[in-house]
This record gives structure tokens, C-alpha cells and sequence, in this order.
């Protein structure tokens, strides 16, 4: 492991003289380390413990400092928002183009991935407290009528029984994706991945 | 209570939620997430970048990378995280802009504008703390203050700040020993 000799250079108190010849940059290996294994000649240092604890310490502040500054910056007002969002390419999600079955070859007629993301997205938002997150459709959508499978996350309200509410997506993604776009669906799996207290303490921020 | 509308439930809902559905183009999902990390963003790059400069171009700029590279993120509930380390590249690229050399031995520290300390909601045991931690920080030269700031708060490995900085991994050890041991012993004064 490299040391770098300019370390000792500006006499802090934190020296490998005052560290039974370990050095600052050591220690802290020790610790992101979780200290393990025991090294003896650090763990019955005296120096080497204060500045373990020092060391510790400041790990646990680094990511205070950032709460309490996040908390003293203003909010996200709307024209910053709306700025932001004028910024970014809508339509860089459309995906993969999805034909339609039809009974004329010439007619070319056909929904976007994104657009069937949405639809499915529409059918959490029919049901209360349920949101869906990610949603991928795998199978060789390109293809007029092939088999789609539709994987989806879902978040949902505590203390409703899960079972039902995943039937419930289920029915209300079948009959939107099959009314609007005809597609050949062939499974829905739905992955619960949150389970939320209403009606607040939901953003992890 | 339900019957919530569509912003409300955005609102609450959890990071993996909101990232998945703005990867799939739900653009008020991303929205969302604009509103929910705007405030952290905009203080981290200040910390990143020593605090007088205009940190608000960075996290538009960062916020339109996310929302092109998204769909790329494996763990959406890594999202807050995700987000730091795009800003702190984009902060980097600034700094290495106006100062094409990392100045390595340089003495001289950015100020840190005067900051609210006494907000209600913090613990007063912790409010001195942080509040050294602060000052301590601002006296640093500017390279030992983006590697402590990479390391301590965006969790930045010794590699990934190397390649942000552009300099060899045994100087970022040698800039963070000496950030640590500035701030701690000038936290000990404070004690």
C-alpha cells in the first residue's frame, strides 16, 4: 500500500510518532475495514485509539453536515422545476415499436413501449394507494402478435391484503393493455417491493 | 385515506417508485424527483465546490444527465446516491475548468459563506459539532477539501476520486490524511 511521505509534513498531532508508527491513512484503511482482522499494534495504541475515534467520529458527521445543509437550502420552487423539466427530451422513452396483428399487410398501425408503459401505469393509479414503479415488457414485442410478458413493481398502502390488491393490478393491466393496444400478453408477474404508511411518511429523502 | 391524486401519491411514495416509473418516462415521476433532491444536490455541490460558487447550473445539468441515463441505473432505490455521484462529476468538471491543475500543495481555503446554525430542528449537542465540522472544512485547500467532501459525505471510493480529480490515488491518500487530521484537530479546538 502506498504511503505518501508528505503527510507527515504539517505537524497535527496525528504523526506515525504519535501513532506508534502507524499513519493516519492506515488507520482509516482499519476502519472502512470495520477493523478486522484485530491488529494488536493499533488496537492497543493509545494514540492510534483517539485517532480511531476521531476518525469515527468524523464519519459520522460527514453525512449530517449534508442533512443539515440540504435542510437549510430552500425548497425546489416551481419555476426550478419547470425549468429542469423543459430541459430533458421527452419522447427518449418511447422504446421498442410494437405492431399491431392486422389482417391487411400494407396497414401499418402500432402503440410505442412508452406508451404501454403508460397505459399500465394508468391501471395502479385506478386503484387507491397502489403505484407502479418499474415495468418492463419482455418478448420479441417487434413482432405483430408475439407473446409479451409484463413485469411490473408496485408500491402499496399498509394493511390491505396484498394478494387481492396484486389480482386487482392484474385484472386492471389485462383489460387496459388488451382493450387499448391488442397486444398478446401472456403473463403479468407483479413484484410488491414497498409497503407504505398512509397517508404520509412516504419519501425517503 | 385514499383517493389520493396522482402528485399526493407521487409525493409519498419511495425512491424506488418514482426512479422506475421516471426510467419508463413518467416525466411527473421525475418531477417528483427533481422536488424531492434539489435541496441536497445543490448542497453538496456547494460543499464540493467550497460555497461561493453558483451551484444551480450543476444540478440542472446533473438532473437532465439523470434523466437520460435513468433507464441505465440497476438498483432504482440507489437513487439518491446515484444522483450525488453525477453531481459531484459534473462539480469536478467545473472545478478541473477553472483550474486546469489540481493544486495539491496550495494553502489558500475558500471561504464558506456565513451558514443558518441555528436552525430549531437540530440536535444542540450535535449543532456545535457540525458547525466546527463546518468551519474546519472551509479552511481547507481547495484539492484536500473535494477529496474529504467525496469521501466522507458522497461515499466515493479512493479510485473513483482519483479518476474525478484526475490525479493518482496515492495523492488522493495523502490529500485526505491531511484533510482529516486539519479537521480534527481543529474540531478538538472547538471542544
Amino acid at each position: 500500500m502506498t504511503r505518501d511521505a508528505r503527510t507527515g509534513s504539517d505537524g497535527l498531532g496525528f504523526e506515525p510518532e504519535d501513532l506508534d508508527g502507524h499513519t493516519m491513512d492506515e488507520l482509516a484503511d482499519y476502519l472502512d475495514a470495520g477493523r478486522t482482522p484485530a491488529d494488536l499494534s493499533i488496537d492497543s495504541s493509545p494514540g492510534c485509539r483517539i485517532a480511531l475515534d476521531a476518525l469515527e467520529r468524523l464519519r459520522r458527521l460527514g453525512p449530517a453536515l449534508l442533512d443539515r445543509d440540504a435542510a437549510a437550502e430552500s425548497r425546489a420552487d416551481e419555476s426550478w422545476v419547470r425549468s429542469v423539466i423543459d430541459g430533458i427530451a421527452r419522447d427518449a422513452r418511447a422504446g421498442r415499436r410494437i405492431p399491431f396483428p392486422v389482417a391487411e399487410p400494407d396497414d401499418d398501425l402500432g402503440i410505442t413501449e412508452g406508451a404501454v408503459r403508460g397505459l399500465i401505469r394508468t391501471a395502479g393509479d385506478a386503484i387507491p394507494g397502489v403505484l407502479i414503479g418499474r415495468c418492463r415488457l419482455d418478448g420479441d414485442v417487434t413482432a405483430p402478435g408475439a407473446p409479451i410478458r409484463i413485469r411490473v413493481e408496485a408500491s402499496v398502502p399498509y394493511g390491505l391484503p396484498i394478494a387481492r390488491l396484486a389480482e386487482r393490478l392484474r385484472t386492471e393491466i389485462g383489460d387496459r393493455v388488451r382493450t387499448h393496444g391488442e397486444l398478446n400478453i401472456t403473463e403479468i408477474d407483479i413484484v410488491v417491493h414497498d409497503v407504505r404508511d398512509l397517508p404520509k411518511n412516504g419519501g425517503d429523502a | 385515506m385514499t383517493g389520493l391524486d396522482g402528485g399526493l401519491a407521487l409525493d409519498i411514495a419511495d425512491d424506488r417508485t418514482i426512479a422506475g416509473r421516471a426510467a419508463d418516462g413518467d416525466v411527473e415521476a421525475f418531477a417528483t424527483l427533481v422536488r424531492r433532491y434539489t435541496p441536497l444536490l445543490r448542497a453538496y455541490a456547494r460543499r464540493i465546490l467550497g460555497g461561493t460558487a453558483s451551484v444551480d447550473d450543476i444540478v440542472q445539468e446533473s438532473f437532465i444527465t439523470a434523466w437520460q441515463r435513468l433507464p441505465e441505473l440497476d438498483d432504482m432505490g440507489r437513487v439518491r446516491g446515484w444522483l450525488m455521484r453525477i453531481v459531484s462529476r459534473k462539480a469536478i468538471d467545473e472545478v478541473r475548468a477553472r483550474r486546469p491543475h489540481v493544486d495539491v500543495d496550495g494553502v489558500e481555503g475558500l471561504e464558506l459563506p456565513a451558514r443558518p446554525e441555528d436552525r430549531p430542528e437540530q440536535r444542540a449537542e450535535h449543532r456545535a459539532e457540525l458547525t466546527a465540522l463546518a468551519d474546519a472544512l472551509g479552511e481547507l485547500p481547495d484539492a484536500q477539501r473535494e477529496c474529504w467532501v467525496l469521501r466522507e459525505i458522497g461515499g466515493c471510493t479512493y479510485d473513483e476520486i482519483a479518476e474525478q480529480l484526475d490525479q493518482p490515488a496515492s495523492t488522493v491518500r495523502g490529500l485526505l490524511a491531511r484533510a482529516r487530521k486539519h479537521i480534527i484537530v481543529r474540531m478538538e479546538d472547538w471542544r
